[in-house]
């Protein structure tokens, strides 16, 4: 033992300090640097915010147009699915961002060599994550129920208590994502490989299962329009459990809704004292096991592990063949890092899953009675989704890519390679991936619907121009708004410049698909509710050439400011 | 003040620290040298706390690093080859939130910080955000936040690097000070010329092992050979590359 034991700091209040300082100053230099920044990340997310709200409130008057009770059974069902779709989302998210601050950043292993106590510095790292991963969550789910409160004629109490219910469901799913990342980190076999391997396929499984379940009980429902939808919303029969912290949500915003003020705190108190006692676990947790789990990651993989070109490297360079080898080196090297970076893949993975989801649904779609559902209408949903997919996916993965240079631009600086040769290896990457992804899905999609060839070859094209013009602006703006401070690029898409990434590519989504491809849909649509009496009419692809140019102003203008802001760099 | 005691490392099947032994008492400038990959990084986490050891103890002023390692931390200063501040704080900031962080009092933390920042010559700075900062003043900075909390221990790895010639001559000044006053002092670097000026003793660290440990005149004797310590450190690792088999 030491003979006299060292004076220990009040830690919690230290850090509290810490971040109000950091935020303090950062608002400031956002203020001092770029008033105009700060402003467009604002209006930017009033706008996301206002767009969830209009289309939240047109679907609530729909429903209500429908004789369907707002305050009533269906509603409910919706809300259940929303938040436990919400809060899966937020365990993943929170589990990437934590695993990267906890166990890969400079700053954790800065205080993991100070007298700051582990669960000290999980709380902090914590509640950053949390603030990040559920910035999203609550611009969309205000306006949502803002929108819904509107139409039903909720009581005063139910807006105030809204902001309560919506902070107290992020921590929930946070500390169960926590819990997890530490023990994970700390406690996964040696052999990770087998691990993934079995987790996967277990996962997969159970998925395929349940989506399998789901989308049989709705084939009978959309065939018969009977008793079957309440079977339908039996396969959700787990996230409407009196256990499930999404159906108290459910519960809790119903009853205020309903003005039953008694009957929504319960579930207010549910959410808050089961967030914060699963918060507590998770930083006990941390107190045992993080410095061990870091120990462990240190450890891992520095051995005799062996880096070896993978097929898959070469599959990614024979796929942009048409570059000259100098780019298609580049275009390599960055599939690479972003394929042995498992807070990169993992986040694919979970796009990918949603995609394959989307699949699934496609072909049982087909397999159903499309009397009741138009095909249409519903390729038209398949087309509109794997765009917004492919839009938060490269908003997510390529935007950034320059950003992620960081202060080692210098080496690509000093190679005989030009700056523009650059951009166009990450633009050729970006481009080659999302357009094989989509047109894949998409043309797959399009033939199990029996669509005819015109409708196949103008969504060929529609989703050629999206892929492309998508991969060009992210490219474009990640070199034109970079952050080459930032490490995790999970927080380089949530600040300024991926704020405004993602705002112009929705809007260029709605300009192409509303231009190139709805015309043709709601022509088709209007013959078959007419029975054949409106003719389609040759102007309805008069809206092709616009979205063409849309798509090339698209690749022009944000690899132009881009190359150039690219040339202008110092470093 | 440092107890390391038959230390062994493992990274999955590979031995980065084998069997270490290592005694240094208060009041000590010891440097540890190595070439690249011979596990004075992996040491020094240990001694930081940041890695256990596989098999074997550190302690630091008594305290066991993996039992009571919040204890044994708050003796400790570190001083990483690759600094780390906060990009948002100034380096006052910076400052004061170390002192907090290792439970200063008020006052003596104020009277330090401010010796420090002259001592480093900060005051150009020193209120300016660290993003805008060279890597010489981030590495001056981190060297004034490592010495506030005044450490019992002052680890530092390669703490010359991106200093100019004033800083360096300073630092040794500096270093040989701290250790004359009784702060312990744990070196590790690649310059062999500010270990042989500077150490009271050396160890030679090679392959996890190590080979050598004492000061000059021990490591002539265990070299069988004169000369600089360059020419000692070259003439030990070669024994011992020439002895593994290939």
């Amino acid at each position: 033992m030491g003979a006299e034991l060292p004076a220990v700091a009040d830690q919690g209040a230290l850090f509290r300090r810490l971040r109000s300082r950091l935020f303090r100053n950062g608002l400031r230099v956002a203020m001092e640097n770029g008033l105009a920044r700060l402003l467009t990340m604002i209006a930017t997310s009033a706008v996301v915010a206002a767009f969830t709200f209009a289309v939240s409130l047109y679907l609530f008057n729909q429903l209500a147009t429908n004789n369907i009770t707002l305050k009533g059974g269906i509603v409910e069902a919706l809300f259940d699915i929303l938040f436990f779709t919400l809060g899966t989302m937020l365990i993943f998210s929170t589990g990437i961002i934590l695993y990267a601050s906890l166990f890969t950043s400079p700053e954790a292993r800065f205080l993991l060599c100070s007298p700051a106590r582990a669960d000290q510095i999980f709380a902090m790292k914590f509640q950053a994550a949390v603030l990040f991963s559920s910035w999203g969550f609550v611009i969309l789910g205000v306006p949502i129920f803002v929108a819904y409160g509107i139409m039903s004629g909720v009581p005063w109490y139910f807006y105030p208590l809204l902001p309560l219910y919506l902070f107290g469901y992020v921590l929930l799913p946070g500390s169960v994502s926590a819990a997890g990342c530490i023990l994970l980190v700390r406690y996964m076999p040696r052999n990770r490989k087998q691990f993934f391997a079995f987790v996967g396929l277990v996962l997969a499984l159970v998925l395929l299962f349940w989506a399998y379940r789901i989308a049989i009980t709705f084939k009978r429902s959309i065939i018969t329009s009977g008793r079957e939808l309440d079977d339908l919303i039996g396969q959700f029969d787990l996230m409407r459990s009196g256990v499930a912290p999404s159906h108290w949500m459910t519960r809790g915003v119903m009853a205020a809704a309903r003005g039953d003020f008694e009957a929504a705190l319960l579930p207010l108190a549910q959410v808050w004292s089961n967030g914060l006692l699963f918060y507590l676990f998770a930083a006990f947790i941390a107190k045992r096991v993080y410095r061990t789990a870091y120990d462990r990651i240190s450890a891992f993989g520095r051995g005799k592990k062996i880096y070896k070109t993978s097929p898959l490297d070469r599959l990614m360079e024979s796929l942009v063949f048409y570059l000259d080898k100098r780019t298609r080196v580049l275009v390599v090297k960055d599939f690479r890092t972003f394929r042995r970076d498992p807070t990169q893949w993992a986040v694919l993975a979970i796009f990918g899953g949603l995609m394959m989801l989307g699949a699934s649904n496609f072909r049982q779609y087909y397999s159903a009675d499309l009397g009741v559902m138009d095909k249409y209408a519903i390729s038209l949903m398949n087309l509109s989704g794997t765009a917004i997919l492919l839009c938060a996916g490269l908003s997510r993965f390529i935007f950034p890519l320059i950003s992620l240079e960081g202060r080692k631009f210098w080496i690509l600086g000093l190679t005989p390679l030009s700056r523009d040769q650059i951009l166009w290896g990450k633009f050729a990457f970006a481009a080659t991936g999302s357009l094989l992804i989509a047109e894949t899905l998409i043309l797959t999609s399009d033939v199990l619907l029996t669509l005819p060839v015109e409708g196949l070859l103008l969504h060929a094209v529609a989703v050629a121009v999206i892929a492309i013009g998508l991969s060009a602006l992210n490219v474009g703006l990640g070199a034109y708004l970079p952050t080459f401070r930032e490490t995790d690029p999970s927080k380089i898409v949530v600040g300024f410049g991926g704020t405004v990434n993602m705002v112009v590519g929705l809007a260029f989504l709605v300009a192409v698909i509303g231009t190139m491809v709805v015309p043709f849909h709601v022509a088709q649509l209007a013959q078959r509710a007419t029975q054949g009496a409106v003719k389609i009419n040759p102007w309805v692809y008069a809206g092709m050439p616009v979205g063409l140019i849309v798509g090339a102003l698209a690749i022009v203008l944000p690899l132009r400011s881009g190359a150039r802001s690219l040339r202008e760099m110092e470093f | 003040m440092i107890r390391i005691e038959n230390v062994t490392k493992l990274y999955g099947p590979k031995v980065a620290v084998q069997d270490l032994s290592l005694h240094v008492p208060a009041g000590e400038l010891f440097a540890f040298l190595g070439p690249n990959g011979a596990g004075k990084t992996t040491t020094i986490k240990m001694l930081c706390g940041l890695l256990f050891p596989t098999t074997g103890s550190v302690s630091i002023g008594g305290f066991d690093v993996r039992a009571e390692g919040d204890h044994a931390r708050a003796l400790v200063s570190y001083v990483p080859d690759q600094p780390f501040l906060y990009e948002k704080l100034t380096g006052r900031e910076f400052l004061q939130f170390t002192a907090d962080l290792y439970a200063m009092p008020t006052d003596r933390s104020a009277e330090k910080i401010e010796e420090v920042i002259e001592l480093f010559h900060l005051d150009e700075f020193v209120d300016d955000l660290t993003e805008r900062y060279s890597h010489g003043m981030r590495q001056r900075t981190v060297f004034a936040a490592a010495l506030v909390h005044e450490p019992k221990l002052l680890i530092a790895d390669e703490p010359t690097v991106g200093l100019d010639p004033k800083s360096i001559r300073e630092l040794k000044t500096l270093l040989r000070k701290l250790a004359s006053d009784g702060t312990t002092i744990f070196l590790s670097t690649h310059t062999l010329d500010i270990a042989q000026e500077l150490a009271d003793r050396i160890g030679i660290l090679d392959r996890g092992k190590l080979l050598g440990c004492g000061n000059m005149t021990d490591l002539r004797k265990q070299a069988n050979q004169d000369g600089s310590l360059e020419d000692l450190f070259m003439k030990i690792t070669e024994e011992t590359s020439a002895e593994v088999p290939v």
